[in-house]
């Protein structure tokens, strides 16, 4: 055998290890309930609406924001389309989704990082920051 | 592993064949013996803690507008030395390769998804 060969075969079992592991991640109650509550905000026209109104007001603002200098009036009718749109059912549905579905990612992540001696989260290029 | 009694049984297999299989890898094996040898060289260990440490503290004078030219090429030299360490060079080039590695795990992970697990898996606190 040669030595690529020796080399390949553990890298393949580790890609087939992690399409396994995306297979049984999929399979769970929560994957499926937030693949369920994003196709279904997906759809919800109100929904789509309220979010294309407060980012085309959020961008109306622009640096205006970021330099601290838009009015009272103008940041107060951010927040409320803000408000109005975090408010609807079909967000805060996909909220609770996404928020359970973040636990069982972070809480398998966690082993793999502790198992790997490297922080899978932040070596793939996400801070918790961004 | 307490932790995973809380994890579907099939995903809880699937989680510890992933790792073993990732530990089973070339670039995670290269890394494992790197970190043995770096933590079995005090000197390497040494260097690194002096270097943590005056970064520490050179973050600090910039912020109090105290860092001096000195300081710098204090910065400068035992960076210098870290670069010229053996054990420490083949330990960060080791992370390096078994973190390139993961990204491609990550990649698998995601087709399949359709989401990016490392972003789902994110902390939610700085």
């Amino acid at each position: 055998m040669h030595s690529t060969d020796v080399n390949q075969m553990p890298l393949d079992a580790a890609r087939q290890a992690a399409r396994d592991f995306a297979a049984a991640l999929a399979e769970t109650p929560q994957f499926q309930a937030f693949e369920g509550v994003y196709e279904h905000l997906r759809q919800d026209a109100v929904a789509q609406q309220a979010l294309e109104d407060y980012r085309s007001k959020a961008d109306a603002l622009g640096a205006l924001l970021m330099l601290n200098a838009v009015s009272d009036a103008e940041r107060a009718e951010l927040e409320r389309r803000k408000h109005h749109y975090l408010t609807l059912d079909s967000v805060q549905a996909y909220a609770a989704a996404e928020l359970e579905l973040t636990g069982l990612c972070q809480q398998t992540a966690g082993l793999i990082s502790a198992a790997i001696g490297v922080n899978y989260a932040a070596s793939c290029g996400v801070s918790c920051c961004g | 592993m307490n932790d995973t009694l809380t994890l579907p049984i099939a995903l809880q297999h699937a989680t510890e064949h992933l790792i073993q299989s990732l530990r089973a890898t070339p670039p995670f094996l290269a890394y494992q013996q790197a970190q043995a040898r770096l933590d079995a060289d005090a000197a390497a260990r040494t260097l690194l803690d002096h270097l943590a440490a005056l970064q520490a503290e050179l973050r600090r004078k910039q912020t109090n507008g105290e860092i001096t030219q000195a300081d710098l090429e204090d910065l400068r030299a035992l960076r210098a030395q870290v670069e010229a360490n053996g054990t420490i060079i083949t330990y960060i080039n080791s992370q390096q390769a078994a973190v390139n590695f993961l990204r491609e795990i990550n990649q698998e992970i995601g087709q399949l998804l359709g989401v990016d697990f490392a972003v789902l898996a994110r902390q939610s606190t700085c």
